[in-house]
């Protein structure tokens, strides 16, 4: 059996407030396999967001360690962080977080120039990155000019700019419809059929969970119960 | 006001704590530069008002032929006469060691006691003694150029002989603050002209004159009319030859002083105004700025049922937060400054006693404009924000709502990488935002050309006359005619490298409706030693044919004179009639050229004789040369240009010290705008960056994005704020006038380039702060919804 892609180990996040410390999260041992569709389930504050931040290496874990193909990201100096979230991470935030002053098609040209030096064909790229999302058309609009499901599309588009091995999605349907809910699913379900791509995707909603390989459960800062699916349903069969 | 909102209040301001200081020290510094600039001019005038109540400085002066001392005592019985100097006064002269002829005028004092008029004020060594023999104060200025000090002597010739007198004190008198012989000379001649205070019976018996005096120094009552006064005092006066009558206002030093003063008056208060109002208008701006980017919070308080009414008093109450500190510490820095800024100018203009007042009226007018704005700022976009509906008001991010959605046909046209297109874009795209820091720039170069202009400009002025219109380093003139073997004896002397002969005469300029006092000069079309500023293609030779007469600009335009237009000229020789065939754009006002030719006609003269000589000279010869000069049978005045130039940057020194302190605080002014301006426009977008960050965009790279960003803002800024810049400085160019001169502003190409670089280069270092903050800044937080 080969090592798990992302392994946290007793990793502890607390935050001082004054005199009260809030225990975010409280010693939590995950792994996630290469390839692996992992959903994270929980109330309200329950810590989603915390982990999925540790493990994109947007924040430091108070005790603990994170370790992502073999390294120990809590190690890594802020320039090796950054390196790392260009070049590992996808990341799809709960409030979408575009560049106002960039359109569609740029914001995903701007992740894109983060690894790319080569300006020449940014554009073709972005726009085909947008297509898979469903968006080409909407390539010259600004934020100001989209729903908020086809903001969401657009930040998933960004996120794969990429192709980064692990893809962290925050709710990514918690301000969608349904329908476009289901969409931005299949793409990131086929992405992690077809490329391999590990997802963790943080959610409220259980009726999401049935297509996961595996559906962990947070409690209090603490992981309550690991589900294993046998049998990862569809987009299509889930019971939105 | 509900306490929770109160918090608010108080906790957003410590979110934004470096744009709220930064505003903070906005107002407080607009406030104290007007304060301290405009009362520290108020109270040089209570100043030197102050210093003549001290010293007792006389409101009537008679001067008489002679009279007994004793006549005061019949003056002194005038009603509304409350005190009574007389006094013997001689004017006489002296060589100093390096041949410089000096004037000197004696005046007579009473020995232990100060007299009842014109005191004066000892500032180092002591007042006489009945005891001293051959014992003399010595007035500060003179004392000051050629570093006299009590225990040295001075040699003036009383009565026909040297008499050697020792310096026991050097002093500072009401009547000299600004050394001034006569009204009729303009520049003050600290260099050549010294006053000595003596005992007054010693300086008698060394005139001969036992118990005689020749004026009397009069305090008139304040509540009495003083014509009447004078008139009486001019009855009891008659029987011993009253030649003048000098008024207050009519003593020489008093009226340099005040036209000096007078010529600041005006930017006196505009300056510091503008400084102020720029203040309060970028606050508004500002602080607007602030106000809407929390857009999102007042819809939602407005979603947990707070009125319209709770949500503006919220956001009127961080603006007069803001306003109320910066206005408590304005004040206080305006009174502090007061005091040093008053006695660097009194120190500057020589007048001793300083006297500082409250100037509440200042207080009041600073405070409220400052709040005015602030105000205004808080109410507008607080009521915009608050009259939305609060879903909105909720939904919007601020940053988005800027943005508008179309591109620009520069940008389709140039296809720029996204490097630069994103700079470009948040530049150009962004408006609202782009004219907030926009105009914090233009604001900076405006402060700092106008300060910087008026001191280029000055120094142009004296640069361009001292260097390129006079090419003479010596000019002679002699009270005697003089024949061209003298040009020959002198270009022969050593260190001498040119001489060319010249003509000057006193002369009026006769108008139908006007005329003047002028310096007539006469020289040869050919000469080089003053270099005529035509601004059309004329040449000297034209310009200098028969009946043919140059003038000063600034002369020719206050006579009302076109070239062609005919003028008398009215010599020592008669009167003559000349065409005005060109005007010279000089620094003096007072003067006139023709061609010696036209000279030696007027004078009738058989042969070429002359009056005076310029010289080119070795500079280090120059001090030898003057005193072989001056050792010429019949040599009047040698003057060194270098010395002249001296002595004229001096007479400026008022005008460097005060436009150098308006240049410091409009540095000061500048500087806090441009380090809020480039705050804000960081922190406003916080979010975004810290996004950019997440995505794994380097640290290098942002700052890169912003600094383009900024350099393209500053790019865009330069040319509105070079043009409005020197614009604001041409106006206070303007109303910095005096009878003296008016000064035109130029500013050179050098002071552009330094200018632009020193706002772009302050423009990247204020940003480094805010820049580092959002490289600093947790992601996990940051990239959350705005709270
Ligand atoms: N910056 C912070 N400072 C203090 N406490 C924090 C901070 N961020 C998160 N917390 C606390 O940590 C706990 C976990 O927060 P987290 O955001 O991970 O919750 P979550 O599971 O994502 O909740 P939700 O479903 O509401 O998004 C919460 O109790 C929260 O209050
Ligand atoms: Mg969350």
């Amino acid at each position: 059996m080969n090592a798990p892609l992302i392994e946290c180990r007793q990793v502890k996040r607390f935050y001082q407030m004054g005199e009260v410390t809030v225990q975010a999260l409280r010693g939590l041992d995950l792994c996630v396999d290469s390839g692996e569709f992992i959903v994270l389930l929980g109330p309200s504050g329950s810590g989603k967001t915390t982990t999925l931040n540790l493990i994109g290496g947007l924040d430091r874990p108070t005790e603990g360690q994170i370790v992502v193909a073999g390294e120990d990201i809590t190690r890594y100096t802020e320039k090796q962080l950054t390196d790392y979230r260009r070049r590992k991470i996808g990341f799809v935030f709960q409030f979408f977080n575009l560049i106002p002053s960039l359109t569609a098609v740029e914001n995903v040209e701007f992740a894109l120039t983060l690894t790319e030096q080569n300006g020449r064909n940014l554009r073709r790229k972005a726009v085909a990155l947008l297509d898979l999302v469903g968006l080409a058309d909407r390539a010259d609009h600004f934020p100001s000019q989209l729903s908020g499901g086809e903001q969401q599309r657009v930040a998933i588009a960004r996120a794969l700019a990429n192709h980064p091995p692990i893809l962290l999605c925050d709710e990514p349907t918690g301000n969608l419809d349904a329908g476009t809910g289901q969409q931005v699913l299949q793409v990131i379900r086929e992405l992690n059929q077809q490329e391999g791509t590990t997802v963790v995707l943080v959610t409220h909603n259980t009726a999401i969970a049935p297509m996961a390989d595996r559906v962990v459960r947070l409690r209090d800062g603490q992981i309550d119960h690991i589900e294993v699916n046998e049998r990862p349903l569809s987009v299509a069969e889930l019971a939105w | 006001m509900n306490r929770t909102l109160l918090l608010k209040s108080l906790r957003d301001l410590r979110n934004a704590w470096a744009q709220t200081l930064a505003l903070i020290f906005i107002v407080a510094l607009g406030i104290a530069s007007y304060i301290a600039l405009v009362s520290a001019y108020r109270d040089l005038g209570a100043s030197y008002q102050h210093t003549y109540e001290q010293l007792k400085f006389a409101d009537v002066t008679f001067a008489v032929q002679g009279a007994p001392a004793l006549v005061a005592t019949e003056i002194e019985q005038v009603s509304g006469v409350t005190a009574v100097a007389p006094r013997l006064v001689i004017d006489t002269g002296f060589e100093r060691a390096d041949g410089e002829q000096i004037r000197a005028r004696i005046i007579g004092v009473p020995p232990d006691d100060q007299p009842a008029v014109n005191q004066v004020l000892v500032e180092d060594g002591r007042y006489l003694t009945s005891d001293d023999i051959r014992a003399v104060l010595l007035e500060s200025h003179f004392a000051k150029v050629y570093g006299i000090k009590p225990g040295d002597t001075i040699t003036p010739i009383i009565n026909g002989e040297k008499i050697t007198l020792t310096v026991a004190g050097v002093v500072a008198s009401p009547e000299y603050l600004i050394v001034s012989p006569s009204r009729q000379e303009i520049f003050p001649s600290v260099r050549t002209f010294a006053v000595l205070f003596m005992a007054m019976p010693e300086l008698q018996t060394l005139t001969g004159r036992e118990g005689e005096v020749n004026e009397f120094a009069v305090l008139v009552d304040e509540n009495r009319d003083r014509e009447e006064v004078i008139s009486e005092i001019t009855a009891v006066l008659a029987p011993y030859n009253l030649e003048t009558t000098i008024r207050q206002e009519d003593q020489p030093s008093n009226a340099t002083l005040r036209l000096d003063l007078e010529g600041y008056r005006e930017i006196a208060f505009l300056m510091p105004g503008l400084i102020l109002l720029v203040a309060a208008a970028s606050v508004y701006v500002m602080l607007g700025r602030l106000i809407r980017a929390q857009q999102p919070q007042i819809g939602l308080m407005k979603s947990l049922g707070y009125s319209n009414t709770a949500v503006l008093a919220h956001y009127l109450t961080f603006s007069l937060l803001i306003g109320i500190v910066g206005s408590v510490l304005g004040v206080i820095g305006g009174l502090v400054l007061t005091r040093g800024i008053t006695s660097a100018y009194a120190n500057e203009l020589g007048i001793p006693l300083v006297q500082t007042r409250l100037h509440p009226d200042l207080f009041v007018s600073g405070v409220l404009l400052s709040l005015f704005f602030a105000i205004l700022a808080g109410l507008g976009p607080a009521r915009t924000s608050a009259r939305m509906a609060p879903a909105i008001a909720m939904r919007l991010d601020p940053a988005t709502a800027l943005s508008d959605g179309h591109k620009s046909w520069l940008e389709r046209w140039l296809q720029l990488p996204l490097s630069f297109r994103l700079p470009l874009r948040n530049v150009f795209r962004v408006r609202r935002r782009s004219f907030s820091t926009g105009l914090g720039i233009v604001f900076s170069f405006i402060l700092v050309l106008m300060s910087w202009g008026m001191i280029d400009s000055m120094n142009g002025l004296l640069r361009r006359n001292f260097e390129e219109i006079e090419q003479w380093d010596v000019v002679a003139v002699f009270d005697t005619p003089q024949t061209e073997a003298l040009v020959d004896k002198v270009a022969g002397w050593e260190g001498v490298q040119e001489v060319e002969p010249l003509i000057q005469l006193p002369a009026t300029i006769r108008t139908d409706s006007k005329d003047e006092d002028v310096l007539l000069t006469a020289v040869s079309p050919a000469q080089t030693m003053h270099i005529f500023q035509f601004s059309d293609s004329l040449t000297p030779e034209a310009a200098l044919a028969n009946d043919q007469v140059v003038l000063a600009t600034t002369l020719a335009n206050k006579l009302g004179l076109q070239t062609g237009d005919t003028v008398i000229l009215d010599t020592p020789f008669g009167e003559h009639k000349f065409t005005l065939s060109g005007v010279s754009d000089e620094f003096s006002g007072t003067v006139a050229y023709i061609s010696l030719e036209q000279a030696h006609q007027i004078a009738n003269m058989p042969m070429p004789v002359y009056n005076g000589l310029y010289l080119k000279v070795d500079p280090a010869k120059e001090r030898m040369i003057k005193r072989d000069l001056y050792h010429l049978p019949g040599a009047a005045s040698v003057q060194l240009k270098s010395d002249t130039r001296a002595d004229i940057e001096s007479l400026m020194g008022l005008f460097y010290l005060f436009m150098g302190i308006m240049m410091a605080f409009a540095l000061g002014m500048s500087f806090a705008l441009l380090f809020n301006a480039m705050t804000v426009n960081v922190l406003e977008r916080e979010r975004e960056l810290a996004t950019m960050r997440a995505i794994g965009t380097q640290n290098g790279r942002i700052v890169r994005l912003l600094t383009l960003e900024n350099i393209i803002l500053w790019a865009v800024t330069l040319l509105p704020g070079l043009i409005s810049g020197t614009w604001v400085a041409q106006q206070m160019g303007q109303a910095f006038s005096s009878e003296l001169f008016s000064l035109q502003i130029t500013i050179s190409p050098l002071s552009y380039l330094l200018t632009a670089l020193g706002i772009l280069v302050t423009m990247l270092l204020a940003a480094i702060p805010a820049i580092r903050r959002v490289n600093r800044l947790n992601l996990a937080e940051a990239t959350k919804v705005l709270t």
